[in-house]
């Protein structure tokens, strides 16, 4: 193939890379992903005469997200330590986010993935997670305990 | 074979033109299966979605759309320009492939049209329906099998979903790849496309684009919500057809609508090996063209001279603009509970969750809050004037139950049926 010939046939592909070019900017602006905010609506975990004692109390809250095409809404795990001012932890282990089970006996949280162990402050004992349970933004509002749920990589970013 | 510097040099670049839209419908069809979901609760949704919120998702649903007609309009002009040319008998492999892309674009364009969900593809679905039903000899059998049962169900979208973004397509590219292939043992690739073909492709892309930038794809009512005076049309390259089947009755639309045409393409894919090629491939093309010529045009004046047809398709044309310009309505979806919540069968209906549990409890076992104690529901169906209707009237008023604040009436916020849901589900607690 000569330089003249190769020459002409990339030229003739010219008008064609116009047609790719407009569609894959398209692509790239219809492809890009949405990021959600996170949701700041305060979720009632419970009400405040019912918390006491040593142990930390599980509860469900259930979180709305506006996803895509759809709200999303998802129940969630979390703990509240009566022990340290009804702080409420995210029952989400920070290591790779499986879902932290509270150890009476042992009076510890244990996560059933990777062996990671906190203490009922919510403090890391051992295993892989770097860090201790995530704790919520809480607060109380009419006698009732309220949080705002933040999903683990919004806490780990933050 | 190809003439270089006159006017039919530019008249042969339908290849180039063919090649580009295909190219063109298979980008953005594969970009429309990014939000795209083949469900009938979440298609009218998603298609919302890409036209109102996704950026550049208008205009491509619109290259996409109206691409498909453009395609059809081409591949027709091709086998047209290539009978002219006596591809026939010249090049067995170019005519073939030509037929068979048009047999497969028609068919794309068919099922395509079923997948918004809209009220549109609703009915053009119920029309393949019909065509199939009424095929001679198997027209029952044709018909469950494209619907996928007995009736027009979820099933069926995802059957038009598959055959329209999986079977279509691989069966189009395989046929191109074969054509390419024999191509380059013959004439040579770039004899098939050459800067001319790039050149005439582009252009007509040019013109699609700015004509999909001005009008965006057509968007009807969800099924749900179109009337009973809706006016569905089909896309362009099937108005002929449509047109037709007001003139022929019963049953034999489906001949003229599915037999004829599938007979005429296997006479044409089978022309090489006939004799008297002119005059069998002049007479099915001309009485095509002609066909589809008057119907096209007819279709597009009876919708104009009938005035109540006229009015109402302006009406639907304005309620489609309207509806443009309302936000776009999110679906609502549970994820998966929580792992460790130990999800027991016949769980409390959703409105339960939402507006009683709090008080009642989520299995209905009653709460104690502050100095308040609520009820459990638990056996509640034992005590006298609990039955369903009952508490389906307490739910209403409960004072006339002798009920006391906090308990209040949620006859505005709960339907009849979700009042009944909620009853169902109380009298059976504490039963077992």
């Amino acid at each position: 193939m000569t330089v003249e010939t190769s020459r002409r046939s990339f030229l003739k592909l010219l008008p064609l890379a116009a047609v790719f070019a407009s569609i894959g900017s398209a692509a790239f602006r219809f492809l890009r992903p949405r990021i959600s905010a996170a949701t700041d609506a305060w979720l009632d975990v419970a009400p405040v005469s019912e918390l006491a004692g040593p142990q930390p109390i599980s509860r469900k809250i259930v979180a709305e997200q506006i996803s895509g095409w759809a709200i999303t809404t998802e129940e969630h795990n979390v703990f509240i330590l009566p022990a340290k001012n009804n702080q409420v932890v995210s029952a989400i282990c920070p290591h790779e986010g499986c879902e932290v089970a509270w150890e009476q006996n042992t009076n510890r949280f244990s996560c059933p993935c990777h062996e990671s162990y906190f203490a009922a402050d919510g403090s890391r004992i051992s295993g892989p997670a770097r860090r201790g349970l995530d704790s919520l933004p809480a607060r109380v509002q009419d006698g009732k305990l309220q949080v705002q749920y933040i999903s683990t990589e919004q806490a780990t970013r933050a | 074979m190809r003439s270089d510097n006159d006017i039919y040099g530019w008249l042969q670049t339908t290849t180039g033109i063919v090649a580009v839209l295909l190219l063109v419908q298979f980008l953005t069809g594969v970009l429309l299966a990014f939000y795209y979901v083949p469900s009938v609760d979440h298609a009218y949704t998603t298609v919302s979605f890409i036209e109102k919120v996704v950026s550049s998702g208008s205009w491509l649903r619109s290259l996409h759309h109206y691409g498909s007609q453009w395609l059809s309009i081409f591949i027709f002009l091709h086998v047209i320009r290539l009978f002219l040319d006596r591809a026939y008998a010249a090049n067995r492999i170019q005519w073939i492939v030509a037929i068979l892309i048009l047999g497969l674009v028609m068919a794309a364009g068919g099922t395509g049209y079923s997948l918004p969900w809209d009220a549109r593809a609703f009915f053009s679905t119920r029309v393949a329906e019909g065509l199939m039903a009424g095929l001679p000899v198997a027209g029952g059998l044709a018909r469950v099998w494209l619907l996928g049962g007995s009736e027009i169900s979820p099933v069926t979208l995802s059957r038009f979903f598959a055959l329209h973004v999986l079977v279509i397509p691989a069966v189009i590219g395989t046929v191109v790849v074969w054509r390419l292939f024999r191509a380059k043992l013959t004439e040579g690739i770039a004899d098939l496309f050459g800067p001319r073909d790039a050149i005439a492709g582009s252009v007509v892309f040019l013109v699609l684009a700015l004509w999909a930038l001005k009008y965006p794809a057509p968007l009807g009512p969800p099924v749900a919500e179109a009337g009973a005076d809706y006016l569905p049309r089909p896309g362009a390259q099937f108005l002929w057809l449509y047109q037709s089947l007001k003139y022929i009755p019963g049953g034999l639309g489906s001949v003229v609508g599915v037999v004829l045409p599938g007979i005429v393409l296997a006479v044409l894919v089978a022309l090489p090996w006939l004799k008297r090629q002119r005059l069998i491939a002049g007479l099915l093309l001309g009485i095509g063209v002609v066909l589809v010529v008057i119907m096209t045009t007819a279709s597009y004046l009876s919708d104009r001279r009938d005035p109540k047809t006229a009015q109402q398709l302006s009406r639907q044309t304005a309620q489609e603009e309207a509806w443009r310009r309302q936000p776009f309505q999110p679906a609502t979806i549970t994820l998966a509970a929580a792992s460790t919540s130990g999800s027991t069968a016949g769980g409390p209906p959703e409105m339960y969750t939402k507006f009683c549990a709090n008080c009642h409890g989520s299995q209905g076992q009653g709460a104690q809050q502050g100095p308040l104690r609520f009820p459990p529901l638990l056996d509640v169906s034992a005590k006298p004037h609990r039955s369903v209707d009952d508490i389906v009237s307490l739910l209403k008023d409960p004072t006339n139950y002798g009920l006391q604040p906090p308990m209040r009436s949620f006859s505005t916020k709960l339907t009849e049926e979700q009042m009944r849901q909620i009853a169902e589900w109380i009298v059976k607690l504490g039963q077992d």
